[in-house]
């Protein structure tokens, strides 16, 4: 039986289904060269991966973060029809870029967000929102809490729609901290998902990261007098 | 805080033939990503749409790229030589050293050993940031790391 190149490699990564898997161990207990063959595989492999990492853990130059937080000096305004758009929506997508979530492309002027040490961290009207208000009792308010609950560190976590943006937020040292984000119902899109208590991607999300049931109102509003902690 | 940029640079670090030109590609993928943020699906992998914003960025760039050979400094990369002691010193030659036998692979076999080995995709991710098959992937991998294997003097 022989064994192609590719299928070696693959089985040197644990690329390979169990079944073709097998087939290469019983060929290799046969053969001590290909033995060989996928060690020599898998030493360069943690060569390779070992004489990158300290890039990965080097402090990022810079200009690069400049880049990120200043977006204003490097991206093109092109001149077609586009409306000029709100430079902290570039800030955002900034942040958003390097926490792997996207705000929604209708950020207001009063950016709900904000640069956080460790990610994106509810401002203004958002933060206040997840601040006072309770699921059970905020009326028609432009950002309304649909859901809290505590994730499996304990920590508060609420999860919110908006026009701009919906999410879920969870209550850290520094503030809301946005761990989802979703673009919200928009204005006057049409073509946008509908954000909300039916939001159903968010609730999955919220689903997942829930520890327990959701609060109910009085747990809910206990969590708000205790400062959310 | 900026999650990605330490994977995009060391991405870029394995793709480029120095680390100031690593730095500059980071940069011109970052800009684009910023430029085209509209044409990112939530819900999809944001690293993957980067690492295949920088791939072509790469493309662009260094295929205009003169040749010639480039001065390495392992410096740049942030490693600090002076006084870091022997481990970071060993560490900088070491980067250098793959750096060079990367560079010396064509770059089809290179963008594909960058993603599998430097930045640990699966074979599925590697092929679907490329768009190439699934085969074609796994040929040009296998042929990256033959060629590495003996220029870094491992025995296939």
């Amino acid at each position: 039986m022989t064994i192609d190149p590719e299928t070696l490699m693959a089985y040197a990564d644990g690329e390979l289904d169990p079944v073709a898997a097998k087939r290469v161990e019983r060929a290799i207990a046969a053969d001590p060269a290909l033995a060989e063959q996928v060690a020599a595989h898998r030493r360069l492999r943690t060569r390779i991966a070992g004489s990158f990492a300290p890039i990965a853990e080097a402090p990022v130059p810079e200009r690069l973060v400049t880049l990120l937080s200043k977006p204003d000096n490097v991206v093109p305004l092109r001149p077609r029809a586009r409306p000029r758009f709100d430079l902290r929506w570039g800030a955002a997508i900034a942040a958003s870029l390097a926490i792997g979530i996207l705000i929604g492309p209708m950020l207001k002027p009063a950016a709900p967000v904000r640069v956080g040490p460790t990610g994106l961290v509810a401002s203004g009207d958002l933060a206040r929102a997840l601040d006072t208000q309770l699921a059970a009792t905020q009326g028609d308010a432009p950002i309304r809490v649909i859901v809290s609950f505590r994730d499996s560190s304990g920590a508060i976590c609420r999860t919110f729609a908006g026009r701009a943006t919906s999410g879920i937020a969870c209550w850290e040292e520094d503030g809301w901290a946005l761990r989802r984000t979703v673009s919200g119902a928009g204005e006057a899109r049409t073509d946008y998902r509908q954000a909300g208590s039916s939001d159903p991607a968010l609730m999955a999300m919220a689903q997942d990261m829930m520890a327990g049931a959701p609060l109910d109102a009085a747990q809910e509003r206990a969590a708000h007098d205790r400062g959310w902690r | 805080m900026l999650a990605l940029l330490p994977r995009l640079r060391r991405f870029a670090h394995a793709l480029a033939r120095s680390p100031s030109d690593a730095d500059d590609l980071c940069q011109t993928a970052v800009e684009r990503a910023l430029t085209a943020r509209a044409q990112w699906q939530p819900g999809t992998r944001l690293d993957s749409w980067m690492y295949r914003i920088m791939r072509n960025a790469w493309i662009d760039t260094a295929r205009a790229r003169s040749r010639a050979a480039q001065t390495f400094v392992a410096e740049e990369v942030g490693l600090t030589v002076g006084d870091a002691g022997d481990r970071a010193i060993e560490a900088a030659v070491e980067l250098d050293q793959v750096m060079r036998a990367m560079a010396r692979l064509p770059d089809e076999q290179r963008e594909a050993v960058a993603l599998v080995l430097v930045e640990g995709l699966a074979y599925k991710e590697a092929a679907a940031v490329l768009e190439i098959p699934m085969g074609t992937l796994t040929s040009r991998l296998v042929r990256g790391r033959e060629a590495l294997m003996r220029q870094l003097g491992e025995a296939a």
